[in-house]
């Protein structure tokens, strides 16, 4: 992620409070590898439960507040990673959620605002990191997001916490 | 000029990030003072270390410790194993082992001067933030966190918001550190601190040793705070001065910002205890007294000291365990178990029905003395977790050694009947 700009395709998922057991579900905690946990993504989240079977590589995913709440399991990460998703858009992020993603190197972004930005499926977005703003490049509306701090770009740019500890 | 909260300051001397930088809930890299790991997550550590960077050295080895803690004489084959490749991996780096027997790694860090105010230090234990007590930057952290920190010395951290705690009045014995712990327990977990730093003040500070302070700081993880400070003053000098460590008095700007302030009146303050099924479920005493108890231990890093022993000796002594009453004691540290054994507490709980393990943790994380089998095997612990399921399938309460040892004596939740003076 050597780069200031990230665009992709929106995918809204504009749900409150998501928890880790609504992205995976604990009954499922034994499974570990990425391509068998990315079936299963959102499978207990009403009205997405289809999702693990669609295709969404690359795209950005737009969520609500308080994503990823609930317990400490990876799997609620990687499975996103597996998907291909390249960053998370969300009003706030559950502690122990934000960190395990930074640490694998899924980026999320924090935008308070986030319901007054008008956005649609499929919408082109653009997260501009030096000037912390997100574009929507179909309406050319903008909206302020949190400044994101230098060791989660760190860590982004190595492709994981992990593989940043390696050049140091 | 800007001025700091305590955790601010401390995050500032350990990092490259300018004071700009320094505000609450940015994130910023931290140079570590000392990385540990223990039987629990530690052996998880080392796999990822080892796969993840083959054939590295650690970023320094003298500011690594391993202190097996949880599982004491590895009670299983798995932990066993698990404790023979901590011992393998620190003997290959150079790496201090604080082995099985030597207590907990939170108080070994202070009690032998490992760690000291101002410094920063992490391991796979929730209830690193103890450490605030001594003004120490104490941090729980995951396998990936602490597989990366030992091969860099860094860590990253969300500069959390400081709450201002003041403490105004004071309380008399038999209500002790951990009655206070479990009321600012309470009030803080209704006030919400969830992702905040407290740092405490007030005239109670000046009067609680150490060990009461730890107490105090133990409970800040289950009300979801990051770390509770009480800042070093000239009782946390004394106490580094005895292990011949100066030490330097870091406090926050006068003028530092903080969240909120908060009062909270413990004058006169009665005893507490946290019922099933959370840690903030505090009530009175009064209010669950009789409640038949048959599992009883002292210990954790929240109240295994050698002083919460002695606390439970003085009620004990003269006096039998209820025969309904198993009541086991686990020291924190084996400084505390010799202690213990010089000032005749260990023979006083002997003589009246007690028993002894290895020193170490308890019973807050699985797998530890103190587990029960049954559904009829209500516990109360001195500890600082009562979810169900932790030590078996009954409820648990959480009291302090005078109130556990009063209802050890009579079988069923008591307060002390007798005072005894200190």
């Amino acid at each position: 992620m050597n780069k200031e700009t990230i665009k992709a395709k929106a995918k809204l998922v504009m749900v409150d409070d998501i928890d880790t057991d609504q992205i995976f579900h604990q009954s499922l905690l034994t499974i570990h590898d990425p391509n068998e946990i990315k079936p299963h993504i959102f499978g207990n989240l009403e009205g997405y439960k289809s999702f693990g079977k669609e295709n969404n590589v690359g795209k950005i995913l737009l969520v609500g507040k308080n994503f990823g709440k609930g317990s400490t399991r990876q799997q609620a990460v990687t499975g996103f990673l597996a998907h291909g998703i390249k960053a998370i858009i969300g009003v706030s992020f559950g502690p122990i959620y934000y960190s395990n993603s930074v640490n694998s190197g899924l980026l999320l972004v924090e935008v308070p605002g986030i319901s007054e930005f008008n956005v649609k499926e499929d919408d082109d977005l653009e997260i501009d990191i030096t000037q912390s703003l997100i574009i929507n490049q179909n309406n050319g509306e903008t909206i302020k997001c949190a400044k994101i701090p230098q060791p989660v770009l760190d860590i982004m740019k190595a492709g994981g916490l992990l593989k940043l500890g390696e050049i140091m | 000029m800007t001025s700091f909260t305590l955790i601010e300051k401390i995050i500032r001397n350990r990092t490259d990030s300018s004071d700009s930088e320094i505000y609450p809930n940015n994130i910023v890299w931290i140079d570590l003072d000392l990385v540990t790991a223990r039987d629990y997550a530690g052996p998880q550590v080392i796999d990822l270390f080892q796969k993840n960077y083959t054939g590295s050295k650690t970023f320094n080895n003298e500011k690594i410790i391993f202190t097996p803690d949880c599982y004491p004489y590895g009670n299983d084959p798995k932990h066993a194993k698990d404790q023979e490749k901590i011992r393998v991996f620190a003997k290959e780096h150079g790496i201090k082992v604080t082995d099985l027997g030597s207590g907990i790694g939170s108080h070994l860090l202070f009690r032998r001067g490992f760690s000291k105010p101002g410094d920063i230090a992490i391991g796979a234990d929730s209830h690193y933030n103890i450490l605030g007590a001594l003004g120490i930057l104490g941090q729980g952290a995951g396998d990936v966190m602490l597989a990366f920190a030992l091969k860099t010395g860094k860590s990253w951290i969300k500069i959390p918001e400081t709450v201002k705690v003041i403490l105004k009045g004071d309380y008399e014995w038999p209500t002790t550190a951990k009655d206070l712990a479990l009321y600012v327990l309470k009030e803080l977990h209704e006030y919400g601190i969830t992702g905040k730093a407290v740092e405490f003040y007030g005239e109670i500070i000046d009067k609680l040793s150490i060990e009461e302070r730890v107490t105090l700081c133990s409970l800040i993880t289950e009300a979801s705070g990051v770390i509770g400070f009480v800042p070093a003053d000239k009782i946390t000098t004394d106490y580094y001065s005895e292990n011949g460590i100066e030490i330097e008095m870091l406090s926050a700007d006068e003028d530092a910002r903080y969240v909120s302030e908060l009062v909270l009146d413990i004058q006169n303050l009665g005893q507490y205890i946290a019922c099933p099924p959370h840690p903030h479920n505090v009530k009175k005493i009064e209010e669950v007294i009789g409640i038949p108890i048959n599992s009883i231990v002292i210990g954790s890093c929240t109240n295994g000291s050698s002083a919460d022993i002695h606390d439970a000796a003085k009620i004990l002594k003269g006096h039998k365990i209820n025969p309904n009453v198993r009541f086991g004691v686990v020291p924190a540290t084996r400084e505390d178990f010799v202690s213990i054994n010089l000032n005749g507490d260990m023979a006083i709980i002997l003589e009246s029905g007690g028993n002894f393990f290895g020193a170490g943790c308890s019973t807050c994380a699985k797998g530890q003395y103190g587990l029960t089998g049954g559904e009829t095997a209500v516990t109360l612990t001195t500890g600082n977790r009562n979810t169900q399921g932790k030590i078996g399938p009954a409820d648990v309460y959480l009291a302090s050694p005078v109130v556990a040892a009063a209802t050890a004596i009579e079988g069923k939740i008591a307060a002390p009947k007798e005072v005894v003076k200190r």
